[in-house]
């Protein structure tokens, strides 16, 4: 099918695509900041049962497939009476995937902190929550940018896991199934939804590195 | 004299710290008054680092007291954190903030400990650098910063404070040569205003001009301790004979 016909048939559906896309992705991305944030908190806690429940969450949703997660979710939830829609489930799935190595992200700039900074401020008589939100937390969230910044690009790349279920209007990867079940598309609904993720990853690739140029901390 | 009345500032009573099998404190007894400059000296491995640092809880230890004012040293949580916002430390490597400007480095601890205005903090904070000679540096961040400027900004952020006592843990051993003085002069100045000072270093100049008392530990044990001249010209201890010889080249 040649791009023309293809956009002109479904071009809007396109659009929405794009923007359901970007809507899953900017709501999952936050739901894997807040969490990611908070099971990092529980990693570096004082308190040794909570570090251990955060590293567990850390091994156990880093480790699973989110496509496995997601039928769990889809299939297995309900039977605990739980039962969400399709986009909810798809923002779950990826919110417990993504904050796993969000939490990461944020590990490793923690790392870059240095205890003698830590030591400092214990010193000077800064409680455990003033040395996380002073000193902690602003240097790990700076130094992990260009991280987050992949996170984020592969946060939108999972998000095409909601092809996998019946969810309306479809993403772009939904779309595609949608287009080559109806007609016979070829490549070229593949090439469409493919150019549309990669000028949305080249965007927020672009204003990572600015970000990460503005606010990088010299050592 | 009066001061030997007074509640010694700083008092640590058959103090005990193992590192698994190695014993890094051994029955340490040790009292500083109001005003008094105590410099720990040693070789390294010796536990100075060690003892000075228990000071504050930041390394705990096995069984002893430790009183400051006459109060056992809280273990943990607000009440630990009341007790070392009254005691400065400054490290061997300076562990400024490093996301944070000279400036916000000296407020960070009036204001969020002390609960001082902001705009009260600042000038305070300018006059500090002023002080310690830093003041045109008060906008950088400190990777700007020379080693010697950084720890006098380290030291400013101490004072800030108001603290009863400050601990000096090696604070020029991570310095190039020429910049040793800066930061001693600051000491000094300080030692002359009637700051109570634990100072572990390896500046025997300094220990000779400056300390009331000089304590000499080694293998985690408080070997000697005297007045400085009396233990620079004539130790008692053989152990300390040897280490003043082992340095005499420098």
């Amino acid at each position: 099918m040649p791009l023309s016909e293809l956009l002109a048939t479904y071009g809007g559906m396109y659009v929405t695509a794009l923007l359901t896309t970007w809507s899953l992705t900017a709501v999952s991305f936050l739901g894997v900041m807040v969490l990611g944030l908070l099971v990092t908190v529980l990693r570096v806690c004082p308190v040794k049962p909570l570090r251990v429940v955060g590293d567990l969450y850390v091994q156990i949703f880093r480790n699973i497939p989110g496509i496995s997660l997601l039928v769990f979710v889809v299939y297995a939830l309900p039977n605990l009476n739980v039962v969400w829609d399709y986009r909810t489930c798809v923002i779950v799935t990826v919110v417990l995937v993504g904050s796993a190595f969000g939490s990461e992200n944020l590990m490793s700039g923690i790392n870059t902190i240095g205890v003698g900074q830590i030591e400092a401020a214990r010193s000077l008589g800064l409680t455990f929550t003033q040395i996380l939100r002073q000193i902690v937390v602003p240097q790990a969230v700076r130094s992990a940018i260009l991280p987050m910044t992949n996170l984020l690009i592969a946060v939108m790349l999972t998000t095409a896991l909601a092809s996998q279920t019946p969810m309306k209007p479809p993403e772009l990867t939904g779309l595609v199934s949608y287009i080559n079940t109806r007609t016979v598309g070829g490549i070229t609904p593949f090439v469409a939804s493919a150019l549309a993720y990669a000028g949305t990853a080249f965007v927020i690739g672009f204003v990572g590195n600015r970000i990460d140029k503005k606010v990088r901390i010299i050592r | 004299m009066t001061d030997t009345a007074q509640t010694p500032v700083i008092q640590l009573k058959d103090v005990n710290k193992h590192y698994g099998p190695l014993h890094v404190l051994k029955d340490i007894n040790l009292t500083v008054d109001k005003g008094e400059v105590l410099v720990i000296i040693g070789p390294s491995g010796s536990g100075k680092s060690t003892l000075c640092r228990t000071i504050n809880r930041l390394e705990t230890i096995d069984s002893g007291q430790i009183l400051i004012e006459g109060r056992p040293l809280p273990q943990e949580g607000k009440a630990l954190a009341e007790v070392r916002a009254e005691i400065g430390m400054v490290f061997q490597s300076f562990n400024l903030f490093a996301h944070r400007t000279i400036l916000d480095n000296v407020t960070m601890g009036p204001v969020e400990v002390l609960k001082t205005p902001k705009q009260q903090a600042q000038d305070e904070a300018l006059v500090l650098l002023d002080r310690v000679g830093v003041k045109e540096q008060a906008a950088k961040v400190p990777a700007q910063l020379s080693g010697g400027q950084q720890q006098r900004v380290a030291i400013a952020r101490s004072l800030a404070m108001h603290p009863k006592a400050m601990l000096f843990d090696e604070p020029t051993s991570a310095l190039d040569p020429e910049m040793i003085n800066e930061v001693l002069d600051v000491m000094v100045g300080l030692a002359r205003d009637g700051m109570t000072m634990v100072v572990v270093t390896h500046e025997m100049g300094f220990a000779r001009r400056v300390a009331d008392r000089v304590v000499f530990m080694a293998d985690g044990a408080i070997i000697e301790e005297g007045a400085p001249e009396e233990f620079f010209t004539h130790p008692k201890t053989k152990r300390a004979q040897e280490f003043l010889d082992s340095i005499k080249g420098h």
